[in-house]
């Protein structure tokens, strides 16, 4: 056994207050057997070719450098040791400037410090083990969960790098909600219209090319980790088949049947047709449990009337397929809190936001006419902002669009029906930004205070319905549109769970780090983008699809392996007892449980090293390399001596 | 650069490491990510640091094993710490809160133990808080001198 110990003078900042000299008598005795190689700066240039020469010569059991923190250079001194052909893990820093030399103002304290911590750290390298970092082969595809803009976005960017990408979305069209909103905030910009460059460089574009789109479909089981995710996705058939189909819906037009609506919330569509006009794919779809065909009764009218023989296709089947994938970008978006709030629940003419875009879009249920149930237009508006956010009853934060949406109603309510009554009730205004400065000031409608949600009471009927605000007034109400909070819907929620994501409190993918990686997910691997994050607009979907897809391509790149650091946990078969304790402890879910064995198991490709499960095992079966706890013990001895 | 040695100096007369009488042994446990960057800034903003105290890094306070701070005091510590991001800055999301729970637990511990928990110290420090960590390391270590060294203690019983 032979320890090379470098000690470095850091140009005398370190031998102001160290003697080295005494250091070198005090350990040379040490079992490490010290050969003690004295430098005036070990990370210089010239320094680190001679202590790579003089390493690679006399080729040390173990290294110690004492010098400045570690965090500044334990890399280089690790890369020196491998060009020198010696295992970089057998090295142990000793901090002796920041936590040395400049904190201690005597010397001989100093000199006393520095020896005792070297006196543990060559304790601590005896115990090193050599550690290798691990390449592995990856998967440079992409899933991409949601065709929504942030799904969308991230799909796109990806392709344009000619990576392959799958792009699963449940519903039969894609575009999320902004493509069914005509009037976007802040400018008013058509939603479709600006989403359809996007859809067509998707659809039919040439990175379109490297995109495999899934509509109708879910992940319903994956398995794998980083560089190597197996995702099984479950697709609903369409009856349709999108190579024949051109999207003309004669079959929507013969269709004897009509079903409810569910994209416009109001309204309705034949058994066989598209949610609205202008959704993409431009194909119609069946719904099953509508269509009397299906159904097993007698009725063949879109058949008769299709002009491409074989586009409808009654024998299409569910199917199942299995997607390879290095990464997975999670953009299952969010949703408005669907049900009501008794004192509106059955009423006729209230809206939520959804519905309200719906009604002010064109290709919408009234043809963008803003119009009751009974066709007629309202005399009054009533906008209720924070319609169980910030609430006790409903979610205590604020959903951060919806006093934006509440404007833009306002404007465009205004627009549509001459004279008509708008107001705002608001508990509380969140407007930032400059272009919704400009829309706030310019904002017509008469705005009324309230302070409890569920005080907010309804009476009367027709033109004469009022919103009875607790000591404030009667405020007109024959349409009401509520702002309902943003929640993450089922379909985050379940697909959170099945991929195993943390959620934060109110149920939103969380976030590796809420500010320095909010498009990461604490699933190495998997990232995050759009309103599954948390509500969002439409501009932070586009930038974190775009973030994600920039994360997914710096960290898989072709033809480079995922090198794996070594310091990982390690679970010892044999003295694992099968508690689980540390499978609920690991934040980043790289332990699993290995059935058949009962033990468990870390996945090198997931575990950050952060040695939590080695500190909790009862039964210290687990070793967290590089600070395993013989290597702390030894060093507590050291420091202890 | 030509004009440095290397050294291999067998010759020397064998001499251990010698810790001058009386003066306490405390063990700092940093995690990597906050609370020794906290202590590298303090060193970098040249403030005071007691010298009997050793730092033992870990890359996060939650790999901190209750045992190995008893290991300490059973091997002749007089104080031991271990000091944390803050709740919510964990660079390892929640491993500071397993560190602070086992703290907590492990405090009781010890009065059964009959080590008086005045020697061990659980806190936060972040990688911004030279001073703060300066001055938590100097109060604990001023409070343990104050104490009766434990081995004395145990030998009365």
């Amino acid at each position: 056994m032979k320890t090379a110990v470098i000690l470095c003078n850091c140009c005398g900042i370190i031998t102001q207050n160290i003697d080295w000299e005494k250091v070198r008598a005090m350990l040379a005795n040490h079992p490490a057997n010290p050969v003690f190689i004295g430098d005036d700066l070990a990370c210089g240039a010239d320094s680190i070719d001679r202590l790579r020469a003089v390493l690679a010569e006399e080729q040390p059991d173990r290294v110690v450098v004492a010098a400045c923190s570690p965090r500044e250079h334990e890399n280089t001194f690790r890369r020196l040791m491998a060009d020198a052909g010696i295992n970089p893990w057998f090295l142990h820093m000793v901090n002796v400037r920041e936590q040395v030399s400049w904190v201690t103002e005597d010397p001989a304290a100093a000199t006393a410090k520095a020896a005792r911590l070297l006196h543990a750290a060559m304790n601590r390298v005896l115990r090193h083990e050599p550690l290798n970092e691990r390449a592995v082969p990856v998967h440079t595809e992409v899933a991409v969960i949601g065709a929504g803009p942030a799904g969308m976005q991230a799909a796109l960017t990806l392709a344009r790098a000619d990576r392959k990408v799958t792009l699963i979305e449940k519903e039969p069209m894609i575009g999320g909600l902004p493509v069914r909103f005509e009037e976007l905030f802040p400018d008013l910009e058509c939603g479709p219209c600006l989403l359809e460059p996007v859809m067509s460089e998707l659809l039919h574009g040439h990175a379109g090319a490297n995109v495999n789109l899934l509509t109708l479909s879910e992940v319903t089981a994956i398995k794998g980790s980083f560089g190597n995710w197996t995702l099984t996705v479950r697709q609903r058939p369409r009856y349709v088949n999108p190579d024949l189909c051109i999207g003309c819906m004669i079959c929507a037009a013969a269709c004897p049947v009509r079903r409810a609506n569910r994209w416009n919330g109001s309204g309705d569509m034949a058994a066989v047709d598209v949610p609205f006009a202008g959704a993409l794919p431009n194909l119609p779809h069946v719904d099953a449990s509508a269509c009397l065909k299906l159904s097993g009764r007698e009725c063949n009218a879109c058949l008769v009337d299709c002009p491409v023989e074989g586009a409808l296709d009654f024998a299409d089947q569910e199917r199942e397929c299995t997607i390879v994938a290095g990464a997975v970008i999670v953009a299952s978006g969010a949703e408005e809190m669907q049900e009501l709030p008794a004192a509106f629940a059955g009423l006729e003419d209230v809206h939520t936001a959804y519905t309200m875009e719906r009604l002010l879009a064109a290709y919408g249920p009234s043809g963008g006419e803003l119009v009751k149930g009974d066709g007629a237009e309202p005399s009054s508006l009533a906008i209720v902002h924070c319609a169980g956010s910030l609430d006790e009853n409903g979610v205590p934060y604020c959903s951060g669009t919806c006093c934006r949406a509440a404007v833009k109603y306002a404007r465009l309510a205004s627009a549509k029906v001459d004279g008509i009554t708008v107001t705002r009730l608001v508990r509380e205004q969140v407007m930032p930004g400059v272009a919704a400065g400009r829309q706030f000031h310019h904002d017509q409608s008469s705005v009324v205070r309230y302070g409890d949600f569920a005080g907010l009471c309804v009476s009367g009927s027709g033109v004469g319905r009022v919103i009875a605000v607790p000591g404030g007034p009667l405020v007109p109400a024959e349409m009401i549109v509520l702002c309902r909070p943003v929640v993450p819907g089922k379909g985050t929620a379940d697909l959170a769970t099945l991929l195993e994501l943390d959620r934060d409190g109110e149920g939103f993918a969380a976030p590796l780090h809420d500010l320095s990686g909010s498009c990461s997910s604490v699933v190495k691997g998997m990232y995050l983008a759009g309103s599954c994050r948390g509500p969002g607009d439409m501009r932070e979907a586009f930038a974190t699809g775009t973030a994600a897809a920039g994360l997914a391509l710096s960290e898989l790149v072709p033809g480079r392996d995922l090198i794996i650091d070594p310091q990982v946990a390690v679970v010892d078969d044999r003295l694992c007892a099968g508690c689980k304790t540390c499978i609920m402890l690991c934040p980043y879910q790289a332990i699993t449980w290995n059935g058949s064995d009962r033990v468990a198991y870390v996945e090198d490709l997931l575990c950050r090293g952060c040695g939590t499960c080695v500190a909790a095992c009862p039964a210290g079966a687990i070793t967290g390399r590089g600070f395993s706890r013989d290597m702390l013990r030894a060093e507590l001895e050291g420091a202890l001596s | 650069m030509s004009c440095r040695t290397v050294t291999t100096d067998v010759t020397t007369p064998r001499v251990q490491p010698s810790r001058s009488t009386g003066a306490p042994r405390v063990v700092a446990f940093l995690c990597n990510w906050c609370s020794y960057a906290g202590a590298d800034k303090a060193g970098s903003n040249h403030l005071p640091v007691p010298a009997e105290l050793s730092v033992i890094r870990v890359m996060c306070s939650g790999r901190v094993e209750p045992v190995l701070i008893l290991e300490a005091f059973q091997k002749g510590a007089d104080g031991v710490m271990v000091l944390a991001c803050h709740p919510g800055d964990c660079h390892y999301k929640e491993g500071n809160l397993r560190a602070f729970c086992r703290a907590e637990l492990l405090a009781r511990l010890m009065v059964q133990l009959g080590v008086d928990p005045r020697r061990f110290y659980f806190g936060y420090v972040s990688a911004a808080e030279a001073e703060r960590f300066s001055r938590v390391t100097l109060e604990f270590v001023q409070q343990v001198r104050a104490l009766a060294p434990p081995l004395a203690e145990d030998r009365k019983g």
